[in-house]
Formats: C-alpha cells, sequence, structure tokens
C-alpha cells in the first residue's frame, strides 16, 4: 500500500497512529542524519521527513542552525529517484527556506528539475525554487520561467503564474516582463491556468487604468470559460466602476449577463458585486435579488448563508429591494445552520411587518 | 476603500486545517501572516473555532471575522478559513476539492488512523491544492494525479498477487456499497 504501512513489520513502532503520537523535535532532527546515507532509503528517509514537516506543522520552532543542518541534510536527498521522497524534499525546501541560511545551495538541482521530463516533478520544482529565489537570481532563471508560463502541462503553466504573482513583491519589475507569456496562458484551456493567468496580469497592470480596461473588454467580449477566471473579472470590472462612477453601461451589462451564467459561484459573486456597488439603482437591484432569492432555497448551507448574508446587506440601505424574500427569509429562521438563522431575523426585522409574526 | 466588494485578488485562502476529534491539530497551513502572525493566535483561534463547530453539523460558520467553512468525517475535521470579504463558494470549492483528494488518497476510509499512515501524500496533496494561499487546483481527480500516489505508479505486472487482490476487494466492497 505504502511506506508507513510497510514498515510496520522492520520497525517496533506501533501502527501508523503511535509513528506521530509523541514526537519530539531532538529526536528527529537526530534522526535526519540518515539522510547523508548513501545509498538512499527512499521509505525510511520519506517518514523521517514527514515526521520533520509534522513537527513544523503542530507549530515546532526550529532554531537557524538546526534549520541550516537540517536543510544541508535533506539536500543529499535529491540522489534518490523516489517521487514522493523528491517531492517531500520540496516541501521541506520550502518550509525551511525562510529559517535556514545559504538555501540557495539547491538552486541549481531544482533548476534540472524544473526543465527535467518528469511532469510531476517541474510544477513543484517550479513552486519550491521560487521560495527560495531573490531579484538578483530570478534574472538567471527568467528564461526557464517563461518558458513554464506557457508549457502545455496545466499544473507547470500554473506553478509558473502563481510564483511569479509571489514574487512581484520583491522582484515586479523583472515580472512585467513576462506579460506576453502570461497573455498567451490566458488563453489556456485549463480553468485554473486562465484565472491564474487574468490575475497576475490585473496584478502587473493594477495602476494603469487603462491597461485594466483593455485587459477588461478584451476576456469580458471573448467569454472566458473558467469560471475562477470569470469572478475575477467581475471583481476587476466592479473597481473599474467604482473608480469611475459615470462611465458607460458595458460593464453592468458584462455583470447582468453573469447573472445568468452556469456556475453558481459566478452567479453569487456578480449578484453580490451588483449589490455592493454605490451606483446600483433599484432598476439593477432587482434581478441581483430575485438570484438571491432562489439561493434561499438552495440544499447547500454554504449558499444560503451567502445568499441571506448579502440580502442582509441590501436591507441595510433599501428594505422595499428584499420584501419581496421575506417568505424565504422567513422559512430560514428555523434553519439548522445558526449563522444562517440569525441574519434571517435580523433581515426580517428590517423589511418584515406584524404579519409575518404569528406565523 | 470600505468596499464591500470583493478585492481583484488571487490571494483568497487564508489557512487550511485537519483536527481530529479531540480538537488537536493534524495537519495545517495558515497563509496570512496579518491574521494569524504567530502559532499562538492559530492555535487559539482553532480552539475556539473547533468548539463552535465540533457539535453543530452545518458547514459555515463566521469567526472572529473570517468565514470558516468545515467538514467532518468520522473523527477528522476539516476546516478552510477565508476573510469576510471573499466569495463563499469559491471557499467551498477548495474545501471540496480537500475532502475529495484526501478521501481519495485514503481510499475513502477517512479517518484518523489512515490520515496518519498516509501523511506524506496528504501534505503533498495540501501543497497541491493551494499555494500561499491562491487557489492552485480545485479539481480533486488532478490533485490525485499531480502527488502520484504510490500503487499507480507500479505497473499491474509488478504489483504483488496481494496488492491486486486488495485493490479488487476495495472495487468490489464499494460497487455493492453504492
Amino acid at each position: 500500500m505504502n511506506s508507513m504501512k510497510r514498515d510496520k513489520k522492520d520497525e517496533e513502532e506501533g501502527g501508523g497512529g503511535g509513528l506521530f503520537s509523541s514526537l519530539d523535535k531532538t529526536t528527529v532532527l537526530q534522526e535526519a542524519r540518515l539522510f547523508n546515507e548513501t545509498p538512499v532509503n527512499p521509505r525510511k528517509c520519506t517518514q523521517i521527513l514527514t515526521k520533520i514537516l509534522y513537527l513544523l506543522m503542530q507549530g515546532e520552532e526550529l532554531g537557524t542552525r538546526e534549520a541550516t543542518d537540517t536543510f544541508f541534510a535533506m539536500t543529499k536527498l535529491f540522489q534518490s529517484k523516489d517521487i514522493v521522497l523528491r517531492r517531500m524534499v520540496y516541501l521541506g525546501i520550502k518550509e525551511l527556506s525562510t529559517v535556514a541560511e545559504d538555501v540557495i545551495i539547491v538552486t541549481s538541482s531544482l533548476t534540472k528539475d524544473m526543465t527535467g521530463k518528469e511532469d510531476l516533478y517541474r510544477a513543484a520544482a517550479i513552486r519550491a525554487l521560487c521560495s527560495i529565489t531573490d531579484s538578483s537570481m530570478l534574472q538567471s532563471i527568467e528564461r526557464y520561467m517563461k518558458q513554464a508560463i506557457v508549457d502545455k502541462s496545466p499544473s507547470v503553466s500554473s506553478a509558473g503564474l502563481v510564483s511569479s504573482l509571489h514574487l512581484m513583491a520583491s522582484s515586479g519589475e523583472i515580472i512585467r516582463r513576462w506579460v506576453n507569456e502570461a497573455q498567451e496562458a490566458a488563453n489556456s484551456d485549463n480553468m485554473l491556468v486562465q484565472y491564474h493567468a487574468i490575475g497576475l496580469l490585473y496584478a502587473v497592470r493594477k495602476t494603469d487604468r487603462l491597461a485594466v480596461i483593455k485587459l477588461v473588454s478584451k476576456y469580458t467580449s471573448l467569454a472566458v470559460r473558467s469560471p475562477f477566471a470569470t469572478c475575477m473579472l467581475i471583481r476587476i470590472a466592479c473597481r473599474l466602476m467604482e473608480d469611475d462612477p459615470d462611465n458607460d453601461s458595458t460593464y453592468q451589462d458584462f455583470l447582468e449577463s453573469c447573472l445568468r451564467h452556469k456556475s453558481e459561484m459566478v452567479i453569487y459573486e456578480a449578484a453580490h458585486a451588483i449589490v455592493n456597488l454605490k451606483r446600483t439603482g433599484a432598476r439593477e437591484l432587482s434581478p441581483a435579488v430575485s438570484v438571491l432569492q432562489l439561493f434561499c432555497s438552495s440544499p447547500k448551507a454554504t449558499l444560503r448563508f451567502a445568499a441571506v448574508r448579502t440580502l442582509n446587506k441590501v436591507a441595510m440601505r433599501q428594505p422595499t429591494a428584499v420584501t419581496a424574500c421575506n417568505l424565504d427569509l422567513e422559512n430560514l429562521i428555523s434553519d439548522s445552520n445558526r449563522s444562517v438563522a440569525t441574519l434571517a431575523i435580523t433581515t426580517l426585522l428590517k423589511t418584515g411587518a406584524e404579519s409575518s409574526i404569528d406565523r | 476603500m470600505d468596499s464591500a466588494l470583493f478585492e481583484p485578488s488571487l490571494y483568497v485562502v487564508k489557512g487550511m486545517v485537519i483536527m481530529d476529534n479531540d480538537g488537536n491539530r493534524l495537519l495545517s497551513k495558515y497563509y496570512d501572516k496579518k491574521t494569524f502572525p504567530s502559532v499562538k493566535e492559530q492555535k487559539v483561534f482553532e480552539k475556539s473555532l473547533f468548539q463552535k463547530t465540533v457539535r453543530a453539523n452545518s458547514e459555515i460558520i463566521m469567526l472572529d471575522g473570517l468565514i470558516c467553512l468545515y467538514r467532518s468525517n468520522v473523527d477528522l475535521f476539516f476546516y478552510i478559513m477565508g476573510s469576510a470579504q471573499e466569495n463563499e463558494l469559491m471557499l467551498l470549492s477548495v474545501l471540496n476539492c480537500l475532502y475529495d483528494s484526501v478521501s481519495q488518497i485514503l481510499r475513502k476510509n477517512v479517518e484518523k488512523r489512515t490520515l496518519l499512515e498516509n501523511l506524506d501524500v496528504v501534505m503533498l496533496a495540501m501543497d497541491e491544492i493551494c499555494d500561499g494561499g491562491i487557489i492552485l487546483e480545485a479539481d480533486a481527480n488532478s490533485v490525485v494525479e499531480r502527488v502520484a500516489l504510490r500503487t499507480e505508479d507500479i505497473p499491474l505486472g509488478e504489483q504483488t498477487v496481494a496488492q491486486v487482490l486488495q485493490s479488487a476487494k476495495e472495487q468490489l466492497k464499494w460497487s455493492l456499497l453504492k
């Protein structure tokens, strides 16, 4: 089945549960010396690495010295060809990169993995590499990053885009040079790649209003397939509308068309946007409210919560617009989710009348 | 800006936690240093989150200005946190992806013991779902593909008889339970 189970026989540890029940930092770091042995024993090393990561997740703090020693021991594991072990090493690099010193020592190993043949390594290697890179080193891997962004494997492309976004804060001017690649990725068929690409393009052009307008009009006319990306576009369009109250109604039409989208995520995003825009009048409000009204009777608690939370906002400003939903809201008073019930009651206090009290 | 509008940013997820039924943290990732500067705040938050959700089986709750979505099974609790301005359905897709990936990795035995036996692969899966607060993948099948489960790596010819029988048994069991 997997590494842990097979180890039951040759270790006197109890079951899998016992393995992690009482770990002690010093002992585990001692065990990490095993990383230096050749040939690497993938099963044992994966287990030790898992223990280290588990301790870090529990909130154990490693000192600089400890972290650096562990990190350097970990670099020895690059000799192994075991997929899970290699991937765990990437995780370890990411976790320790903030504490250990001289982490750039793994740059060449990671660069080799990100340009290698194994897709399963490439995406994860890119993300690990970008967690240890600074702007001076970014120049040297720029070529590979651009290639990764337009790679045909979605996981590699996403890894490139997301890592670029993380690096925006520290090396924005280098990332700005990659917009052509990001634009190409934005035409991808993969839902998430498209979302990441549009997110990166927006982050790069945030300050340039004209460029943002272009970005939105380009992708709204293309009818983007990815629900995530569509939500992103709705958010950007709203930002444009808020900054410039008297612009034309193209974005308004876009929002209303999103109310008829296939995906609930997008419909809710659009309804929420329309409700919260300062410029929304009663006429624009009514289709959004009726969509939210439908969501009130959804079997998904999350969707009911989202709908009633948004209706609550409308009721604060325009109680009359929500009156039509009173019956649906009354049904939610006895909802199994307490947050939903509470929100329904407070909304009704704004919109209800005496007639609903005895029901 | 006081905007209640969703911020156009890819940074959507504030945290992911898996706890056991005593409220002990098994796995966790926090992506927002502002909201949770240190382990101490995380633990305090987790404690109150667990108290509020352990008996209420309702999927979503607001706590300390964060939206928390959760799901539980046997003795495990899965949580996703996001800001109050976030689209709840986006967070829900992350939660479902996390739960379904873990469920596939543990071959539908979503419970603490099997989780601890497969801790390494579950860690990898969490890393594939969310990168620094950005949703990296929302489809559980893709996640499981990307973490490369060990048994799938072994071609049928090289698997031991016991392994083949085991997977056949599992499949039969599930076909009967459907």
